[in-house]
């Protein structure tokens, strides 16, 4: 996992040879200070929903996502997209119920991509296992812009790792895994395997996350949640 | 492009819970758009006593616990309920808290939203005004936890009768009458016909009126009671009735239910057994006064006994009664005064309070209002007589304490000293004809109560007016525009609104926008239903039971009524152990932190009735 120091770096680098466009507005502005107390942080929680795990095979097929202003989720700034994948969902659709009808009427990439970009733009990328989030979008900009995304990031998956005893879940079984999480903090049921429903989850995971650490009386930082 | 916000999961959480399940779903979906999410951990403060709140909570998931200023505990709140709307309401800081008792995920909406929600929906701004008042009848009842010598005050006089009442038949003969009592043990029967009590027979009856005038005891007892005697209400207080007897020197007096069967007799034995206190005897000593400057001496002695009953934790209402028969004995010695003085009156007329003395509401200091109501075959040669009755009794009560009204609004002003037909022409003219001053004068006539003379004059006049009363909508709509144009000073706990003006500067009104418009209110609902209440209570009660008003604001604006009333009080009886004059100017300094909440919380019920009683009344077309 990047370091955001690192991550900006990567940034900046990035944004010497990116082309006009959302990538390149999206590169122009910094990422947060590693600094910046989780109640000023500013975040984006995204979830992928995706015909399988490997990005250079599989697709994207729905974005959802909402953003965090400090210890506030904003509806208001929710959004979701099924997304033309242009292939078939195959057995994945056992997971996400997505058919390859409504997939087929979908957004076209190149017409989601910016919209997330200019979401994510200053933000940090917040999800249960960025990995999926993280190399799926970095894909499909590299395939529409030619460049990759690099990104400020917070991994939920790797918090609760830290906040509880015992180590090594399964990568496999992530989405299940968001929601063992959520139990530990009495976080209510809803239906999984909806992206921007898991974006909310994975959302009010980290408010919870982040209201254990900070019971212990320290300050929390972005730098203490991504290292 | 589709671009999809779906937020079905908090839209179909707030559709399952209530007030926001009588939304319409798309309507929900919208409010979800709007919210925020945050999560408190279990202990954290979520809204701090006298620190601002903007936003109304929903509970996601977890726990909360309101507490009051003082950290009692108010409210539990589990998923689903909200909290945070008395400082939306009524304006910030917060004089409450609310924790986190578990990890708690809360849904976060914000003024904005929730004001245009409460304007769109009713539904919702009452769910809100019912949430908080609900929590304020506790405090309510809190106020009357009796010290010592308290409990006198709200005996019902239901709860001294021991026994029920003894009856015979008209028909029966005395022989049969006397055998009942003695078997019963009773020193006083009742007389009834057809089921209604006609008249009564005491010990002493017997005694006078037929062993010693040697009457045949085969003849119908009917021959020898005291027929239509003086009655008192089951729902009376035994403090009112024992006042009652004590002005009008009567030993027994019949209490009858609201259906007019006999539930008992009260005699003076239960007025002994009761604690000697103050009010009765004062009473007592007003009746045997012998002239208006001994009634005024006596009448000095009113202050302090209600400053007693204050401390003594005694209601506003019962308060009110006592104030109220003080001065009715206050008024009928004088009439009597005058009457010996004048000489019987040439017709009969009958002497009437109007306004809060007719409410039964009476505060200390209040203005003296009254009027008489003459017999329809008064000549002009009897003008002179009740002119003169009139201005006696009227000085003397100024003499006695009770200044002049300022409206004129007194039996020395000719034109409310006629006949039982020009009252009639009167009433009329008010309810089909309303002009806007008028009416405005014209209100205090609709609480009207017979004190002194022939109450059968009062009521074919209160027949005459209740007749019509119900019909007369651009009436109705008047007094409803005077109801509603007073309102509450609920920027209160904002710095508080203040009177601006004048010897007042810095202080609460607690008349104007409170007890005077629940008075209104009430009187608007009583009229509108045809009711004969005229006591303000039992007005409201009247229009719960009518249907005019629900059983949930009825008892909304009687705890309302109730606690402005007991602060206004407890402001007057301060001002009188200070030796000044009394008034309805409270200074916020002087009251209680408990007593601004309350008072808040209040002035927010009399706003939510005057709210929807103009819906009921619309004054769009009266100006």
């Amino acid at each position: 996992m990047f370091a955001t120091p690192s991550a900006d770096k990567q940034r900046r680098r990035a944004l010497r040879s990116a082309p006009s466009g959302p990538l390149r507005d999206y590169l122009q502005t910094p990422f947060p200070d590693p600094r910046t107390e989780v109640g000023d942080l500013q975040l984006l929680a995204v979830d992928l929903e995706t015909t399988g795990l490997h990005p250079k095979n599989d697709r994207l097929l729905s974005i959802g996502f909402v953003p965090i202003d400090g210890l506030s989720i904003d509806l208001s700034g929710a959004r979701r997209f099924v997304v033309q994948a242009g292939v078939e969902v195959g057995q994945s659709a056992a997971i996400h119920g997505l058919t390859d009808d409504t997939v087929a009427a979908g957004t076209p990439i190149d017409e989601a991509l910016p919209v997330v970009l200019e979401a994510l733009r200053g933000r940090v990328l917040l999800a249960h296992y960025t990995d999926i989030e993280e190399r799926f979008l970095s894909a499909a900009c590299e395939r529409v812009y030619g460049t990759r995304l690099p990104v400020a990031r917070i991994d939920t998956l790797e918090l609760h790792r830290r906040l509880i005893v015992g180590w090594g879940q399964e990568p496999m079984r992530l989405a299940l895994r968001l929601w063992a999480a959520r139990e530990r903090y009495g976080l209510p049921d809803y239906r999984a395997h909806e992206c921007l429903i898991d974006a909310i989850a994975c959302a009010e995971l980290y408010l919870a996350q982040v209201a254990e650490m900070r019971s212990h009386g320290d300050s929390v930082t972005l730098a203490r949640l991504v290292s | 492009m589709s671009v999809e916000v779906e937020l079905a999961e908090v839209r179909d959480f707030l559709a399952a819970h209530h007030p926001f399940d009588d939304l319409p779903l798309q309507q929900l979906e919208r409010v979800a758009t709007t919210l925020k999410i945050e999560y408190f951990r279990r202990g954290t403060r979520i809204i701090s006593r006298g620190e601002d709140n903007h936003h109304l909570y929903v509970v996601r998931s977890g726990a909360v616990e309101l507490h009051d200023m003082h950290g009692g505990f108010m409210d539990r709140g589990e998923t689903g309920t909200s909290f945070g709307s008395y400082t939306l309401v009524q304006g910030n800081p917060a004089n409450f808290e609310v924790v986190a008792l578990e990890d708690t995920l809360c849904l976060v909406m914000d003024a904005g939203t929730f004001h245009d929600l409460a304007a769109a929906y009713p539904i919702i701004g009452n769910y809100f005004d019912i949430q908080r008042t609900s929590r304020m009848r506790g405090a309510v009842a809190s106020l009357h936890v009796t010290s010592s010598g308290g409990a006198i005050l709200k005996t019902k006089v239901t709860d001294i009768i021991t026994r029920p009442a003894v009856s015979v038949e008209a028909s029966e003969s005395i022989r049969a009458a006397a055998s009942v009592m003695s078997e019963r043990r009773v020193s006083c029967l009742l007389v009834m016909d057809e089921g209604k009590l006609v008249g009564i027979v005491t010990d002493r009856d017997l005694r006078n009126r037929v062993v010693a005038a040697g009457v045949d005891t085969s003849l119908p007892v009917s021959q020898v009671m005291s027929a239509d005697p003086a009655t008192g209400s089951a729902d009376a207080l035994a403090f009112q009735i024992l006042m009652e007897m004590t002005s009008r020197n009567i030993h027994h007096l019949p209490i009858l239910g609201c259906d007019g069967t006999p539930e008992g007799v009260v005699t003076t034995t239960d007025l002994m057994r009761l604690e000697q206190t103050n009010p009765i005897y004062l009473v007592g000593d007003i009746t045997q006064a012998t002239d208006v400057a001994a009634v005024a001496e006596v009448s000095k002695r009113l202050a302090p006994v209600v400053e007693l009953l204050v401390t003594q934790d005694a209601s506003a209402e019962d308060i009110g009664r006592i104030v109220t028969a003080v001065g009715d004995a206050v008024e009928r010695r004088l009439l009597g005064l005058a009457e010996e003085h004048l000489g019987p009156p040439p017709v009969p007329y009958c002497w009437v309070s109007l306004g809060s003395r007719a409410r039964q509401e009476q505060a200390l200091a209040a203005d003296q209002d009254n009027a008489l109501i003459l017999d329809n075959d008064v000549q002009p040669e009897h003008a002179a007589y009740f002119e003169a009755l009139a201005t006696f009794v009227c000085d003397a009560l100024v003499e006695c304490g009770y200044p002049r009204c300022p409206g004129d609004v007194m039996a020395t002003n000719p034109r409310w000293r006629v006949p039982l037909s020009q009252w009639r022409a009167e009433f009329t003219t008010w309810l089909t004809e309303p002009v806007p001053d008028a009416i405005l004068r014209a209100s205090i006539f609709f609480d009207m109560r017979p004190v002194y003379g022939d109450p059968r004059l009062f009521q074919k006049l209160r027949k005459h007016f209740l007749k019509q009363a119900p019909a007369a909508r651009l009436f109705l709509a008047h007094l409803t525009k005077r109801a509603t144009e007073n309102e509450p000073p609920l920027g209160f706990f904002r710095g508080f609104v203040l009177e601006k003006h004048g010897a007042n500067r810095a202080t609460l009104d607690i008349k104007r926008g409170g007890v005077g418009a629940i008075v209104e209110i009430a009187r608007v609902l009583a009229l509108s239903v045809g009711s004969r209440a005229v006591n303000t209570q039992t007005r409201i009660a009247a229009a719960v039971d009518s249907g005019a008003l629900s059983a949930e604001r009825g008892q909304d604006l009687h705890d309302a009524f109730e606690f402005i009333s007991y602060v206004r009080l407890r402001h007057q009886a301060a001002q009188v152990r200070a030796d000044r004059e009394t008034d309805n100017f409270v200074a916020p300094d002087d009251l209680s932190s408990f007593e601004k909440r309350h008072l808040r919380e209040a002035f927010a019920i009399v706003r939510s009735a005057q709210s929807s009683l103009s819906h009921r009344y619309p004054s769009t077309y009266v100006s």
